[in-house]
């Protein structure tokens, strides 16, 4: 142990340490610090479309920010979207990796076939299920009619109570194979030797599952559902291209409240303040979670 | 009455053949050793035994049952493995008490086995330890304790000294052994270490190639080795070989190499003519001042009560255990008498006792 460390501190250790960090100090501060110092500043002004600057206009927008509805709606749907597709996706996730967890023929090809939906592009997945969520024509909406479980005078995505359904069917169908490749990656990852000795201990199934797969996962499945949760928060693409926010604010995330602010009000401070408090509620609920995980990095 | 047996057992992966048509009976109550080098077959004997491997052909029954099909769970053995495979996210407390805790015993009864295992294994500082904050030893112990509360009819153990240092594992040997003589649980022992086989076995095994090359009492391997191969791998130091022919002299038969000439018994079944090997065990031979071989001291190896000779008799390269007294430099010329009733001879060409 001590001669790794000793080796490690070395090969990250220099004399000179500042030549070498400039490259990514650079990255870093123009690409993360800047922008970030640049949207708290922001939060601060307002762009006067008559005047075409940016004015100093104080708390303003924080304040504009606390009593406005719309935010506090977008806000309640995102924290949906998070929590049912998060959920969704896995457990979905966990099981199929475990179906697919084999050695057997075919297998591979099977899980090479679940990595496809990761190379569509979001925007195109969103088509995809738009057409297929259609009223007249879709499929999906075919098959639940046939099964009767929606009335055909309930369009998918037009329908407010199911809309936000509509549009997580999408990311679910997109999102679930990428759950399910980290957890693969996991379960191979995991000694054989417990299980021999589980198995001997007479433990069933279920029991090893729950006591030794599921605790020895635990790590692999934080960091996937942080990366997932992460991204979940900040959704754009399937609303914007399904259903624009609608009906009504059925499915106006936050993302898409902070795009319509900034780019079709120009307001650009209270975009920047929104996606201050995003940012925000991220961190928050990432360390939330980091800390009832009991996540050690 | 033979609590395990295994009925022309054989194993294969894929084209490779493993064990071919293995027969072996494992006594009830007995303490069985499985002895043999890496990729002779034993702990995949042994893995077949709890069920991690399946069967290619034969039949192995435990306690006059077939187990060829039946799951690990069920087969009610408990077994400690070479790595100790703990849980790694479970207590030592969690890893001794899995077994009960799956087999829905309750609370309290759980507890009371969990501590009397800890308090027999010197485990009770440490129960709320994670085995990743334990030594090898300690780890090995938890191993133990997790067999133990078992109460499983049958122990199998696949190296589980493999890992500790010379100390710890010459401790382990005995509290094994005294375990199994509380205990009595028919157990299965695998390692390839003739020291612990001959320490702990009523009956040690040894394999080669996947088929068993002799097995008895460990004194029946040592005093009585059936081929040639028994007889390099069971002592230490190494017995010395010494090729030859056995030759008539006045009646009597006589061993005859290039630098040894050797008397045998008369009743020795070796025909004349016949080209043999003579094992001859370094704690057989002796210093003495006239002896049956010359040679000449080429180094003296201290073990500490004795010391290990290592001679040159012409060609011919022999190790003797001497007591430490004896006056052995480097150079001088030694007599070395031979014990007559301690020589093995074995057929140079198929090298089967004679």
């Amino acid at each position: 142990m001590h001669v790794t460390e000793k080796k490690f501190s070395r090969f990250v250790s220099s004399d000179h340490p500042l030549p070498w960090l400039a490259p990514l100090l650079a990255m870093l501060v123009t690409f993360t610090i800047y922008p970030l110092i640049y949207n708290i500043w922001l939060s601060f002004h307002e762009y006067a479309p008559f005047k075409r600057r940016l004015e100093f206009v104080g708390w303003d927008n924080w304040s504009t920010l606390i009593g406005d509805d719309r935010f506090w709606a977008s806000m309640g749907v995102t924290l949906l979207y998070f929590a049912v597709v998060l959920t969704i996706e896995l457990i979905l996730g966990l099981a199929l990796a475990l179906l697919l967890d084999s050695e057997d023929f075919g297998f591979g090809f099977l899980r090479g076939l679940l990595t496809m939906t990761l190379v569509v592009p979001p925007a195109i997945t969103g088509m995809m299920f738009l057409l297929m969520e259609d009223p007249e024509f879709g499929v999906i909406t075919y098959v639940l009619e046939t099964l009767g479980i929606l009335s055909s005078t309930q369009p998918i995505l037009a329908s407010p109570s199911t809309a936000l359904m509509g549009v997580m069917l999408a990311d679910i169908w997109q999102w679930t194979p990428f759950m399910v490749l980290i957890f693969i990656a996991g379960l191979r990852s995991l000694p054989q030797e417990p299980y021999e000795a589980a198995m001997l201990d007479g433990a069933s199934g279920w029991q090893i599952f729950r006591r030794i797969t599921l605790p020895l996962l635990s790590k692999v499945i934080a960091v996937a559902v942080l990366i997932r949760g992460i991204d979940l928060f900040r959704m754009f693409d399937y609303v914007f291209v399904m259903t624009s926010g609608g009906p009504g604010t059925a499915t106006y995330t936050v993302s898409l409240y902070a795009w319509q602010q900034t780019f079709s009000f120009i307001k650009w401070g209270y975009g920047a303040t929104i996606s201050l408090v995003t940012l925000l509620v991220i961190i928050f609920i990432a360390n939330l979670f980091i800390y009832l995980a009991k996540v050690r990095w | 009455m033979p609590h395990i047996e295994f009925n022309k057992i054989t194993k294969d992966y894929g084209a490779v053949n493993v064990i071919r048509d293995l027969d072996l009976a494992v006594e009830d109550g007995h303490f069985t050793v499985l002895l043999g080098t890496s990729g002779c077959g034993k702990t995949t004997l042994l893995r077949m035994t709890a069920g991690l491997e399946t069967i290619t052909g034969g039949e192995l029954t435990i306690g006059n049952q077939r187990m060829n099909e039946v799951h690990p769970r069920d087969r009610d053995i408990a077994m400690v493995f070479q790595n100790y495979a703990l849980y790694p996210t479970m207590s030592v407390r969690e890893n001794i008490g899995f077994s009960l805790e799956v087999a829905k015993m309750s609370k309290g009864e759980t507890a009371k086995k969990v501590n009397e295992a800890a308090a027999v294994l010197n485990l009770t500082d440490f129960l709320d330890r994670y085995p990743r904050e334990l030594s090898g030893g300690q780890r090995q112990r938890v191993a133990m304790g997790r067999a133990m509360v078992r109460e499983a009819s049958v122990f199998l153990f696949d190296e589980p000294l493999s890992n500790l240092d010379a100390k710890l594992r010459a401790h382990m040997r005995l509290e094994i052994r005294q375990l199994h003589d509380r205990l009595k649980t028919t157990t299965l022992y695998v390692t390839h270490d003739q020291i612990e086989a001959m320490t702990m076995a009523d009956k040690i095994v040894l394999m080669k190639d996947g088929k068993i090359e002799q097995s008895g009492s460990p004194d029946d391997l040592y005093d009585r080795p059936a081929t040639k191969y028994v007889a390099d791998f069971i002592g230490s130091p190494a017995i010395n070989f010494i090729h030859g022919t056995i030759e008539a002299e006045n009646g009597t038969p006589v061993f005859a190499s290039v630098d040894i000439r050797y008397p045998l018994a008369p009743d020795c079944a070796a025909q004349p003519g016949q080209a043999v090997i003579c094992g001859l065990r370094p704690s057989d031979l002796e210093i003495a001042v006239t002896g049956d071989i010359s040679a000449t001291v080429m180094l003296a190896e201290k073990t500490g009560a004795e010391q290990n000779l290592h001679l040159k008799a012409g060609e011919q390269h022999l190790i003797v255990v001497a007591d430490r007294a004896v006056p052995a430099p480097t150079g001088q010329s030694v007599d070395v008498r031979i014990n007559t009733d301690r020589i093995h001879l074995f057929d140079a060409m198929t090298e089967q006792r004679i």
